[in-house]
């Protein structure tokens, strides 16, 4: 009995977060102009937005979606090596410069997206550089490399350090050590973090928003926030949002089949 | 040659983050100060910050903004805990990827969701308001809540509540007593999470009201956009007084579950 | 190593490279949003290659609120080359001294603005009070229209919308859609609360449309108080499509986004029709004008041009559904409507055309016209334009918010208490567990 509330309480949760997407999902096959009418089924949204013949709006909704993957793309790939960097530097300095850099990487995940956004916009401003592409991959840069280090760590604190000072004695060189013994065990956390950093920056509105400048660049987010203040979206949303859901939810499976794997194979080892 | 040498010290291979964080996180921050606390002629000032004070329509919204996000934070904690409460424990789930589940939509584009739900209401014929923009709200921030309660409740030792139960604690006893405090820094970390990011909302809060509700994050954007950039560091830094107060209300909780939070 | 700094030169080109590209083939335009066919500029770019030789790429930027676009430029001093502000702003931007003199000569290249611009425009234009400066030598008009109400046919009768007391109206509460633009609210509203004044010639529409008193002001904040608790929205844009959608049924709105909502509501059986109420009511105008801090002032003046050029003005009258400036016959007869009642429109395109089958929501008759009158700039008064709407928009605090607001503040200030108690005691604590604690860490 108890086991049949707990399960319908959490049903009806998952009712309530999930409304919304599946209502878009069923309301990208069909061609109503306006969301929640439905005017027959029809796969034509998704054709239009493979067979890129598409014009006007919907033309620049497939800019922004380029722009939006080449900038989730760098960001994710220079956080990621700076992230790594930063925590082998981290995981072997002590004391104070430890967490004085802890504490500075903290700041960006504690920090609201408008601060994170006001604060770099002020920093552009005051450092002169033109907002645009540049401005807007250094913010999400900024706020992406926090969770890197916080997943690059534990892998450091697992890593047996022997083996490291073990391939220098033996004569590697330390890029080499770093490459061949380093790397390879970091290779989870660094992969974690990229994915990581990499939803995120797709996901990003409020430091986009504010950093892009006047150069007119449009990632999905700003699409979107600009479309929807004139009210009607463009129709091809519906079924890149349900592409998207898809894509994401596959991502985040994988990870964690990954992760429990591995806590099971370690479970197993002890 | 010589900056090779430095390299070869791996504690110094967080150097360039070093410089970048203080380039890209600790510099503006002080320049939300330096705008806030000087006028357009570059002369020190505190007109930025009376001018708040005195002006009606900030603080009024400054007002709403943390009785909705008091509101939504309360809504989240008492649905989220359960949830979290039910995920954690064996006996109704042995599995660790249903989690995924409940916080998958938190990666869908907020907008997109939010516009969604806006629409949901719409074709309901429920007439957009503060209600709607408390569930739009909930909607948004539940996983932020349950993830790390789940995640604080899951890793705790089963040993502690089995103790109390064979004292002779009742289970609500147990949970009161035990299991609740215990999941504090759960709840801390859940309500930073929903907190503050709820108070500087914008763009979610006009869709879900038709314009009718902002929020605090809204008049902050409405200044920097209209080039008033001092007034609106001045109101950010504001922000940041609250967010300061708030994470040392926390204290050191939070953080051991941002790591997990991190991790998913 | 080497290949960090590589990537480190690499990423220093980038930011260097973002400061600087050649502005002489750039053109920046920062027009409203939805206010342009798009195919037009890369049209504009082929067409400044052929008749110049020289190779220009638009950068196209949109705005929805005048005042954000006023304040990038007069407090940003961003360099837009080209940008399409309202008649008041146009303005104000005089008066601040913020526009260029726009230069005629284009050569070879045919003058489109001169030979097309409706002398109704002109004449309006005149009335812009740019101190010392005539408003023509600076702005170009790009589209113009009314404000009025929309209305659905089924719920609003056509009697109930002819005033603009149908916002007040309690049968419609929750139907109700506001433009976000205190200027356009407040000119409307002060016409209806005058218009006796009016009919009587105690005043005159023209001089309510600058800032009278203070009580005016309050009186307006007050009739709008009353209107606020039956208003579903207030939209920047979106309210054509709620209209369409049936979610409201009046919307205090713009001619131009009637003229769209009506036509899209036809394809959905939904009847939508726009009137300018009996009170009297605004025309506003939005013009071209080449900003101070333009750099790129060829190209602008060229645009401008350009989107005086019939063929052009005609398709963007299609998209967008609002009505150009422009008096030529050729847009005139590219808009003729066999099913419409002949309307005079020879304020507009000259003496003949006083009886011709235009649609009177574009173009209304030369006696509606009659009624209409022109907003102007506040200046130093604009503030207390804006702290009136915020008044009546802003200010969702009551009762509630109070006591959650007192009973979180004692409860922050009970946690503080208690963690400074608990800081207390754990520091001397700490003195007998010493060691041994950090260790178990």
């Amino acid at each position: 009995m108890k086991k049949f509330f707990a399960r319908a309480f959490l049903a009806l949760i998952l009712l309530l977060l999930y409304a919304p997407l599946i209502f878009i999902a069923i309301s990208s096959f069909t061609e109503s102009r306006v969301l929640g009418n439905w005017t027959g089924f029809s796969t034509k949204l998704y054709g239009n937005l493979f067979s890129g013949s598409m014009q006007g709006a919907a033309g620049s909704l497939m800019t922004a979606v380029y722009n939006t993957l080449i900038i989730a793309l760098i960001a994710a790939l220079v956080a990621t090596l700076l992230g790594t960097l930063a925590a082998i530097g981290i995981f072997y300095s002590r004391g104070r410069a430890k967490n004085a850099v802890m504490f500075l990487n903290n700041i960006p995940m504690v920090n609201p997206d408008v601060i994170t956004g006001v604060s770099l916009f002020l920093l552009f401003v005051f450092l002169g550089i033109t907002q645009g592409y540049v401005s807007v991959i250094l913010a999400h840069i900024t706020f992406c490399t926090p969770y890197v280090v916080l997943n690059v760590l534990p892998k450091l604190h697992q890593m047996n350090s022997n083996t490291y000072e073990a391939a220098l004695d033996l004569g590697a060189t330390p890029g080499q050590a770093l490459r061949k013994v380093m790397i390879p065990q970091l290779l989870p956390g660094m992969l974690t973090g990229f994915i990581l950093s990499f939803t995120m920056s797709l996901d990003d509105f409020a430091v986009t928003f504010f950093t892009r400048g006047t150069i007119g660049l449009e990632t999905l987010s700003t699409y979107i926030y600009t479309d929807a203040r004139k009210g009607g979206l463009t129709p091809e949303l519906r079924p890149l949002m349900t592409i998207i859901f898809i894509v994401v939810f596959a991502l985040l499976v994988i990870i964690n089949i990954r992760q429990e794997r591995a806590a099971k194979k370690k479970a197993l080892i002890k | 040659m010589k900056i090779s040498n430095i390299f070869s010290r791996r504690s110094s291979w967080s150097l360039p983050y070093v410089v970048f964080l203080l380039l890209f996180v600790a510099l503006p921050l002080i320049l939300i100060m330096v705008y806030a606390f000087f006028d357009e002629g570059g002369n020190f000032t505190l007109s930025n910050l009376t001018r708040f004070f005195g002006d009606s329509d900030a603080l009024s919204t400054f007002a709403v903004s943390i009785e909705i996000a008091i509101e939504n934070t309360a809504i989240c904690l008492l649905l989220g805990y359960p949830v979290a409460w039910i995920l954690a424990n064996k006996r109704y789930n042995r599995s660790a990827v249903t989690i995924i589940i409940f916080i998958l939509p938190m990666w869908i584009n907020a907008l997109m969701r939010t516009l969604a739900t806006a629409d949901l209401f719409n074709m309901l014929g429920i007439p957009l308001g503060k209600g709607t923009l408390l569930f739009g709200m909930v909607y948004d921030y539940l996983p932020f809540m349950i993830y790390p309660i789940y995640n604080v409740l899951r890793r705790m030792d089963p040993s502690y509540a089995e103790a109390a139960q064979d004292l002779g604690a009742k289970p609500s006893g147990v949970f009161l007593n035990v299991t609740l405090p215990l999941s504090l820094p759960g709840i801390t970390s859940g309500i930073m999470m929903v907190f503050m990011p709820t108070v500087s909302t914008f763009a979610i809060s006009e869709f879900l009201t038709n314009n009718k509700i902002k929020l605090f994050g809204t008049i902050i954007q409405e200044n920097i956009n209209s080039s008033m950039w001092n007034y609106g560091a001045a109101l950010s830094f504001i922000m940041l007084i609250i967010i300061g107060i708030s994470t040392l209300l926390g204290g050191s909780g939070e953080e051991d579950a941002q790591v997990q939070g991190g991790l998913i | 190593m080497r290949r960090l700094f590589s990537f480190a030169a690499l990423a220093a080109l980038l930011l260097l490279g973002g400061c600087k590209t050649d502005r002489s083939t750039v053109l920046k335009v920062y027009n409203w949003s939805d206010y342009i066919d798009e195919s037009v500029i890369e049209e504009f770019e082929n067409w400044y290659e052929e008749q110049t030789g020289e190779k220009v790429r638009v950068i196209y930027q949109t705005f929805d609120i005048n005042e954000t676009m006023l304040s990038k430029i007069e407090r940003g001093h961003e360099d837009f080359d080209v940008v399409c502000p309202s008649d008041y702003i146009i303005e104000r931007m005089l008066k601040n001294d913020l526009l260029l003199p726009l230069s005629r000569d284009f050569g070879e290249t045919p003058n489109y603005i001169d030979d097309n611009l409706s002398p109704y425009i002109r004449a309006q234009f005149d009335k812009i009070d740019g101190g010392d400066k005539n408003a023509n030598d600076y702005a170009v008009g790009y589209m113009w229209g009314t404000t009025g109400i929309l209305y659905n046919a089924k719920y609003v009768t056509d009697e109930e919308a002819s005033t603009w007391d149908v916002i007040r109206n309690t049968n419609l509460s929750g139907r109700i859609f506001i433009k976000d633009s205190p200027r356009d609210v407040y000119s409307q509203i002060i016409l209806y609360l005058h218009q006796k004044d009016i009919e009587e010639g105690r005043v005159t529409m023209d001089e309510l449309m600058n800032y009278t008193c203070e009580e005016d002001l309050a009186a307006v904040e007050a009739y709008m108080k009353q209107v606020k608790p039956l208003v579903a929205g207030w939209e920047a844009d979106f309210g054509k499509d709620q209209m369409t959608q049936e979610l409201g049924y009046v919307n205090l709105t713009w001619s131009g986004d009637a003229v769209w909502a009506i036509e899209e509501g036809k394809t959905v059986g939904v009847d939508l029709r726009y009137v300018c109420p009996k009170e009297g009511f605004t025309v506003w105008f939005d013009g071209w004008v080449i900003p101070k801090y333009a750099q790129n002032v060829k190209a602008a003046n060229y645009w401008i041009n350009f989107m005086s050029r019939p063929d052009i003005v005609i398709r963007n009258v299609d998209v967008t559904g609002y009505v150009s400036v422009s008096g030529s016959p050729e847009v005139m007869d590219a808009f003729i409507n066999e099913d419409c009642e002949p309307v005079d429109v020879s304020y507009f395109f000259g003496p003949q055309a006083t009886a011709v089958k235009l649609d009177p929501v574009l173009y209304p008759d030369k006696a509606t016209i009659a009624r209409s009158t022109m907003e102007h700039d506040w200046g130093e008064h604009t503030a207390d334009l804006v702290a009136m709407w915020n008044g009546v928009k802003g200010n969702n605090m009551n009762i509630t918010t109070v006591i959650i607001l007192v009973v979180a503040a004692v409860v922050v200030l009970a946690l503080i208490v208690s963690r400074m108690k608990k800081a207390k005691s754990r520091r001397s604590s700490r003195k007998y567990i010493g060691k041994n604690a950090r260790k178990r860490r």
